[in-house]
């Protein structure tokens, strides 16, 4: 069996197309090879919507996670308040009692450390991760943090590690990953181990900043990496602006996207654009040879 | 005033609508803009503002005394980062970009063999136009911990808002722990949304969290036109939160942004004029 490999999409910006691309690109892959599409964007989990998928099968609740409940013995911790690297500890005089912010506790557990009898670190739940096969014959994989918990690296190399299982299981030998935005911990945990990230980005000042930022993340891993532009008939001067530092930089533009409304009906529509459109699949194969130039997935 | 502008979509408009709010509030009083996107900061590119460094972001990491250490793997044990690899007989070694500073090891050494060391994570910048402050959060490239930089802004801006009419913040997209510390202790959060499955399955998301939070919420439907907002309407009404505007696609709004203006539209004025009642 062939070794398995990562594709990861990423953008730094959010809202520029980079899980509309990737589902596209996962159709067009998995006609070819056995796939699994992951979802690493768990903190606004939509790549699964994409293909159509409403509801995950086979949730699960999982704990990647501590936080720190203060007790009646901690009368005599006020040193905690001060420890705490994430303001999470503040002092109620009324009571005598450090009070914990659930919303800041990352569950480090220095506190207890400090105040081995007044503090319980209990294991919390703080995401769901689930499974569904989708009507393109691949299944997709994803998690969504739960509300106001923390934790979300850890929780998107959980679901990397389901993801690969299931691969594993199945046969296939590619991983198509869609990050979340930002260069943050998740985007970190998606990044890692990949064998090629795509960047997607917009002719915009903002597109390119973020890309930049993301970018250097993934030097960071001494990853392999290209540059799609969307929306790039929007601001063809600043497209060439893209094309320039790209060139610079010695990073490949493997694809350029027009502006069109039929991105938003197919996504209206819960399917991948080359489903919806044919008409738009040489873009995104155009796309796949030159990621096929760069690097052998 | 304090307001957030958040949406847990990325690219819906947060920032174009916290910039333009900050511009048609100015003038009226005195603005305090607080870029809290520290993962990718561009407010100051749409308002065109040449900020300056004004400070340096640190945390603590380890710093370990060899001559010390007794080789019992105990920090490497009560690091939930796993950021210190210990192998027995070995001195620990630490991957600085997994540490969050929290302090465990140094408190759980036995052997007093670990101090305080400090690393650099991000930078805080700000710069003025007119009546809008603007200071903005930039995380180191690599850095995990994107809240720690939040809460650093929050310090830095605290005393200033006292000299300002009104503050504006601008989170970053999603709804894990930077969003979290930019969100804490506003009273009101703009939800800045778009009417596809995948601007309302997220909208859905940062009310339900707003909510845990106990914040107050506003709905700002962008780019209303660009496909049928019923499935936006549906969740407003369904969570009660009020639709407080609803802006149609424009190219010029588009054009302005490509080109790095804040943009103008009535339904912003709207917005400032509804907020200040």
């Amino acid at each position: 069996m062939k070794p398995m490999k990562t594709l990861t999409i990423v953008s730094g910006k959010g809202g520029v197309g980079k899980s509309s691309i990737a589902a596209s690109l996962s159709v067009l892959l998995s006609r070819e090879r056995r796939i699994v599409a992951v979802d690493c964007d768990v903190d606004a989990s939509n790549f699964p919507l994409l293909f159509g998928v409403n509801e995950l099968g086979k949730r699960e609740r999982v704990s990647t996670n501590y936080k720190a409940f203060v007790n009646k013995n901690a009368k005599a911790c006020k040193n905690i308040v001060d420890a705490c690297a994430f303001s999470a500890i503040s002092w109620n005089k009324e009571k005598a009692l450090p009070e914990i912010n659930r919303f800041l506790c990352e569950g480090c557990g220095t506190c207890k450390l400090l105040c081995k009898d007044g503090i319980s670190l209990k294991r919390v739940k703080n995401a769901v991760v689930g499974e569904s096969k989708t009507r393109y014959g691949f299944p997709v994989i994803s998690g969504q943090l739960e509300m106001g918990e923390s934790g979300s690296g850890n929780v998107v190399d959980l679901v990397k590690e389901r993801a690969r299982k299931i691969a594993e299981k199945q046969g296939a030998d590619l991983m198509v990953v869609d990050s979340a935005a930002g260069i943050g911990c998740p985007v970190i945990a998606s990044v890692r181990e990949s064998h090629f990230v795509i960047g997607v980005t917009e002719p915009t000042p903002s597109g390119l900043s973020d890309l930049k930022r993301v970018f250097e993340v993934v030097r960071h891993f001494g990853i392999r990496h290209g540059i799609v532009i969307n929306k790039h008939d929007l601001n063809p001067g600043f497209t060439k602006h893209i094309e320039d530092f790209a060139s610079k930089n010695g990073i490949p533009i493997l694809g350029k996207l027009p502006y069109d409304r039929e991105f938003v009906r197919a996504m209206v529509d819960l399917k991948p654009l080359v489903v919806y459109n044919k008409g738009f699949e040489h873009h995104f194969r155009k796309i796949l040879a030159e990621v096929n130039k760069a690097t052998r997935l | 005033m304090k307001i957030a502008v958040t949406g847990g979509k990325g690219g819906t408009g947060k920032s174009t609508i916290a910039t333009a709010l900050a511009s048609e509030l100015s003038s009226t009083g005195k603005v305090l803009l607080l870029d809290m996107d520290v993962d990718c900061p561009n407010d100051n590119l749409i308002l065109g503002i040449r900020q300056k460094k004004v400070g340096d972001v640190e945390n603590m990491i380890p710093k370990f005394d060899f001559e010390k250490c007794i080789k019992c793997g105990r920090c490497s044990r009560v690091c939930r980062e796993h950021a210190i690899v210990f192998v027995p007989g070995k001195n620990p070694v630490l991957i600085p970009e997994q540490c969050t500073g929290c302090g465990a090891c140094r408190i759980a050494c036995p052997a007093g063999a670990i101090s305080e060391s400090k690393q650099s994570i991000g930078e805080i910048f700000s710069g003025k136009k007119g009546n809008i402050t603007l200071v903005s959060g930039s995380m180191k490239p690599g850095v995990e911990e994107s809240s720690l930089i939040v809460n650093a802004v929050k310090r830095y801006a605290k005393r200033m808002e006292k000299g300002h009419d009104h503050v504006v913040i601008d989170t970053a997209a999603g709804t894990h722990c930077p969003v979290i510390a930019a969100l804490l202790d506003v009273k009101l959060g703009l939800a800045v949304t778009e009417p596809t499955p995948l601007g309302a399955h997220d909208l859905g998301l940062i009310l339900e969290l707003m909510k845990e939070l106990g914040i107050g919420s506003r709905i700002i439907l962008n780019r209303s036109d660009i496909a049928d907002k019923k499935i936006i309407h549906d969740i407003a009404r369904k969570l009660d939160v009020p639709l407080l505007a609803e802006i149609p696609y424009s190219k010029d709004i588009a054009k302005n942004y490509s080109a790095g203006r804040a943009i103008e539209h009535p339904a912003i004025k709207r917005i400032a004029k509804e907020l200040l009642l």
